[in-house]
């Protein structure tokens, strides 16, 4: 399996390592919580515990620790492996992913 | 009580014995040199200060730093790229305190960190260096991937790496630098050395000028 590193070019999968979903958004608690203080712990408990097991493409957190030390943001099939885009993740601290070779 | 002596040494002092290695005879498919006396600054760029920090870099070293991965001849130094607004500068070492000097030159737009004694610079090069890298490096180091001024920040031989072509030897071989900090230099060393046997090696040693 080899990812490509939208800062550093393809590596191979030993540089990187996976971290999970990227999907699940943190529930604002100083927003949320002000209203409905149950809601917000489901909220929690759905952020901290509950995953999908999605077989087919899904968005995941994977960090570039052989090379560049970026997060990435990778779609990846979870069925085949195909890995359909890495992308920075956001406020990751790179202003823009300059591909490799440009 | 014991009385301590502390000296600077390479971290190769006894991994690196000069000369002929490998096969009998004298081919020389590989050479492998540890180059010393070098400067080494990592400049990290400040959230949003991208600009200062490539005029500042334009300033002292006659050019901007490299935004892709690449090495790049500056004044008195080469710039590498390391990862996403960072680059690392290495110059040969000077009398005069160039790690102030370059501080002041980035005040506000980047922060430095001064590696020239937490890293060692091994070149390698010769008739058959990507035979010999290709044992353990997964790099596409091909002219073509690969070509004089390219750099990847990697892992090699699960060491952490930055490995950077420089310009052809004068026999026209390809000539790979590669960083690696100064507690994993002498178990890479033999590896490389292990790896590059049958192709006869030549150590020595080098002073970066």
């Amino acid at each position: 399996m080899r990812i490509a590193c939208p800062f550093c070019g393809e590596r191979e999968n030993g540089e990187f390592t996976y971290l999970g979903d990227a999907s699940p958004e943190r529930p604002n608690f100083a927003v949320d919580g002000r209203e409905s203080p149950d809601r917000v712990e489901d909220a929690f408990y759905d952020y901290v515990y509950l995953r999908d097991n999605v077989a087919g493409v899904m968005r995941e957190y994977w960090y570039h620790g052989g090379g560049c030390r970026s997060w990435l943001v990778a779609e990846r099939n979870t069925v085949t492996h195909e890995f359909i885009s890495v992308t920075a993740a956001p406020g990751a601290g790179a202003a823009s992913a300059v591909r490799a070779g440009e | 009580m014991a009385e301590f002596s502390w000296n600077t040494q390479s971290p190769l002092e006894s991994a690196l014995v000069p000369g002929h290695h490998g096969v009998t005879g004298t081919q020389v498919g590989v050479t492998l040199e540890e180059v010393r006396d070098i400067s080494l600054v990592q400049v990290m760029t400040r959230r949003g200060r991208a600009a200062g920090t490539a005029k500042a870099a334009k300033k002292v070293f006659g050019i901007e730093p490299p935004t892709s991965p690449s090495a790049a001849m500056g004044r008195h130094a080469t710039l590498i790229w390391s990862g996403p607004d960072q680059f690392i500068a290495v110059s040969a070492q000077s009398a005069e305190d160039q790690f102030a000097k370059l501080s002041e030159a980035f005040a506000g737009a980047a922060s430095l960190s001064d590696q020239s004694d937490g890293r060692c610079l091994i070149r390698i090069g010769g008739p058959r260096v990507r035979q010999a890298l290709a044992k353990f490096c997964s790099l596409d180091l091909d002219d073509r991937a690969f070509p004089p001024g390219a750099a990847a920040t990697t892992s090699i031989d699960h060491t952490a790496m930055n490995i950077w072509r420089g310009a052809d030897s004068t026999d026209g071989h390809a000539i790979f630098n590669m960083l690696v900090l100064t507690s994993f230099a002498d178990s890479l060393w033999h590896t490389i050395l292990d790896s590059a046997l049958e192709y006869g090696v030549q150590a020595s040693l080098a002073h970066a000028a």
